[in-house]
């Protein structure tokens, strides 16, 4: 058991090093800049969804009918094109462009061929059950509780009620108004138990991706912030002075902890405005697109949840990497020799990213949940699985378990590294002085 | 109940850099640590302070080693000086402070007195990479003492500094000593040791060559020096010819003379008026720590220790004009 002195708790010299380290970087020039430009990228993001919305608003969305009985199809395009087709309030009749169009198909099989062949994007098939009522069935590629299905359902109501009235008067016996059935054939993909849409899949994982390049992005700046502190204090020499001042453990803690609130400062300084022009985004998409604007199309932007689990993420990655960046910028001697050490380190920032964007596509296989575990991958793939919604409480909970323990064991690692190396001048940095030190600590 | 560097040593890969060093501080004494470039003088402050830890041995304050001492027992000047280049001189004091655990007031408090003292309080609000390298000096010296520490260790505190700044520091060492501080102070500029301190050890290729009071070191040199000088133009180079009596730096002014202590220096005197020379300079006197320091840090006599002649490198010499260059003909490749 090595001796410690009474001062070498982590507290407070730890507090100490990290706020002078933070307040260092807040008040650098560079980073006001760095927050600046990526404040107003992210705002930038949060109008996603509008721009989907102003896209969605352009796309027309063919819808083939199919009925045995021609009055009954041409009741129901009509209706359907005077329900859906209603031009907005202020828009000129005139230039109005319609959002469905509306075909006939003579019978079911017909339908699905001519949806196969990307002709139609869905299928509203009509029959009338033998107690005179009418039965809709919906094919659609879109999920069955999107907002479309559910406009459609409504509109059906209204086709039934004209149907009911317009036989009630040609032909006797006709039953009392029965409501009609709607079922909606779905070929969306589902996944965890909540369906998505190819539509909000597609948002999502544009989300994702973002996420995870930002992700990608801030641990490596980060991360190289830690490396070059470390070696500009070696450089300026300053290390000698703070190396009998206070303990390896308590330097490298403040200097992770004061990078990584600085870091989070930042990412606050990004996070907060795109957050505020989220919940103003429908009085922003009404600005924008013009008022009437269908309001409940469904929007997969970032929500609370997703900005959440990215921050938790982000911070648990940031202090893995950190401590391996701090390791080793102690053994460079001057902050330029930190670009031959970055290029290594990247490589495990950049499979985990890399496992995280693929991963994406094929986001239910067991090598993207085992990858979820990895704590050098999890940051990037557990996003990446929480954002398309596929994740088990106790999976994320040992997913960050793991993290939280190989955080721990790096920080022990590095401040091996870390004091042995702050002393060496002059050598050359590579993985076998990386691993020497580790083992050493300096004392071999 | 004393610093003592007991038996360390220690070791890098197959470089032994210290090899059972072994000296004593007194609190309150002024010891000087000297040793030629190599010699191990910062690897055993860094032991002391338990930057490195030792393969064998231990440091030992008042008993205890001081790996168990809070590190605020020491104060340490780097023989590399540093301060955060762009961090303002006040803020980066009371950061120091701090981490030795002196509250902000206290450690602001302190550093603006020693800024004071040092007649420089215009510094305070300056960033450090605008001062000058003595300012930048006394700076770093004010963070290794904010926190008035028992034992302050110095790695040649002195270099740089011009002769008023010299005094200032001299002069907070003697104040510091006499409120019983322990100064140690490694360096090579013997006059500095010769003025301060009252203790030296000695130190080579990691061992302690010569250690103790300064008065005994010099007594057990076992030598005298006498510097003798005579009127006119003639030489002393005579004097050598008696037994024991050496020239050990001939002069303009005066001979300086190394004498074994069998002999008794008025035998030279004697030797001069019997040749007939008017002596108008005698002086019997100790020897320096500068000649006790080459004497002992492992230079045979046979060794020369004078700068080598030019021929024999190839190197031109300092004074051209005497030494037409050889190599301004160089064929051009």
């Amino acid at each position: 058991m090595t001796p410690r002195p009474p001062d070498a708790a982590l507290l407070p010299n730890a507090a100490l090093v990290a706020r002078r380290e933070f307040l260092e970087r807040v008040r650098s020039r560079a980073f006001a800049v760095a927050t600046l430009i990526l404040a107003v990228v992210a705002v930038g993001l949060t109008f996603i969804p509008i721009i989907v919305r102003a896209a969605d608003r352009e796309t027309t969305v063919r819808i083939a009918v199919v009925a045995d009985d021609p009055a009954l199809a041409g009741r129901t395009i009509e209706l359907l094109d005077g329900f859906l087709n209603q031009p907005p309030q202020g828009a000129d009749p005139a230039t109005f462009t319609r959002r469905y169009r509306f075909s006939r198909e003579s019978s079911a099989d017909a339908g699905a061929a001519a949806m196969a062949a990307a002709r139609v994007d869905a299928l509203l098939m009509v029959g009338r059950t033998s107690a005179g009522g009418l039965a809709f069935a919906y094919r659609t590629s879109e999920s069955a509780l999107s907002s479309r299905s559910q406009v459609l359902q409504v509109v059906t109501f209204a086709i039934a009620l004209f149907d009911w009235q317009a036989e009630y008067g040609t032909r006797p016996g006709v039953p009392p108004f029965q409501l009609p059935t709607f079922t909606v054939q779905s070929s969306a993909a589902s996944a965890g138990g909540s369906p998505l849409d190819s539509q909000e899949t597609a948002s999502r994982s544009i989300l994702a991706t973002i996420l995870i390049v930002l992700i990608f992005i801030t641990l490596t700046i980060y991360g190289m912030w830690v490396a070059t502190s470390v070696a500009s204090e070696k450089s300026s020499r300053v290390m000698e002075l703070l190396i009998s001042t206070a303990t390896p453990r308590q330097l490298l803690v403040g200097k992770v902890v004061g990078v990584g609130a600085a870091g989070l400062t930042q990412y606050l300084a990004i996070v907060l405005p795109a957050a505020g022009a989220l919940l103003l985004q429908d009085r922003i998409a009404a600005f924008f697109l013009g008022a009437g604007t269908d309001a409940s199309v469904p929007l997969a932007g970032p929500n609370p949840a997703i900005l959440l689990a990215f921050g938790v993420l982000f911070l648990l990655g940031f202090l893995l990497y950190a401590f391996i960046y701090a390791a080793a910028g102690s053994l460079v001697s001057r902050p330029e020799d930190i670009q031959q050490l970055a290029l290594p380190l990247s490589f495990l920032s950049m499979a985990g990213y890399f496992s995280a964007v693929f991963g994406l596509a094929s986001i239910g296989s067991p090598v993207v949940a085992v990858l979820s575990y990895v704590p050098f991958f999890s940051p990037f793939v557990m996003l990446a699985r929480l954002s398309l919604g596929h994740v088990q409480p106790w999976e994320l909970a040992l997913s960050l378990g793991l993290l939280v323990a190989a955080i721990g064991v790096a920080m022990l690692v590095a401040t091996r590294i870390y004091a042995a190396g702050v002393l060496l001048y002059g050598q050359r940095p590579g993985l076998r002085a990386f691993v020497r030190a580790a083992i050493t600590g300096g004392n071999g | 109940m004393t610093l003592h560097v007991d038996g360390v040593s220690k070791r890098f890969g197959r470089i032994v850099a210290l090899d059972g060093i072994d000296f004593r501080v007194e609190p309150g004494e002024v010891f000087g640590f000297i040793g030629p470039n190599g010699a191990g003088k910062t690897t055993t402050m860094r032991i002391v302070l338990d930057i490195l830890r030792p393969d064998a041995g231990q440091v030992t304050w008042h008993g205890r080693p001081t790996a168990e001492l809070p590190r605020r027992t020491f104060g340490y000047l780097p023989e590399e000086r540093g301060l955060y280049p762009r961090m303002n001189v006040l803020e980066q004091l009371v950061f120091f402070a701090g981490l030795h655990g002196l509250s902000r007031e206290q450690a602001r408090r302190s550093a603006l007195g020693w800024l004071e003292r040092f007649r420089v309080p215009e510094l305070a609000g300056r960033r450090s990479d605008e001062l000058s390298k003595g300012n930048q000096q006394k700076i770093q010296f004010i963070a290794a003492i904010l926190h008035d520490p028992e034992v302050l260790l110095m790695d040649e505190p002195f270099t740089g500094l011009d002769p008023v700044n010299v005094a200032m520091l001299k002069a907070a060492f003697g104040e510091m000593s006499a409120r019983g501080r322990t100064l140690i102070i490694s360096t090579h500029q013997m006059e500095v040791v010769e003025a301060l301190c009252g203790s030296i050890a000695i130190i080579d290729r990691g061992r302690v060559v010569v250690g103790g009071r300064v008065r005994d070191v010099k007594r057990a040199s076992g030598r005298t020096v006498v510097r003798l000088a005579v009127e006119g133009d003639v030489g002393v180079e005579w004097a050598a010819e008696i037994a024991g009596v050496r020239v050990s730096r001939p002069g303009h002014d005066y001979t300086e003379l190394t004498v074994d202590r069998s002999v008794d220096p008025e035998t030279i005197l004697r030797a001069a008026i019997a040749r007939g020379a008017r002596v108008i300079r005698f002086e019997v006197a100790e020897p320096s720590l500068e000649e006790i320091f080459i004497e002992r840090v492992g230079y045979d006599p046979g060794d020369r220790i004078d700068l080598a002649p030019p021929e024999a490198s190839g190197v031109p010499a300092a004074d051209p004009a005497a030494d037409p260059a050889p190599v301004t003909e160089e064929p051009a490749a």
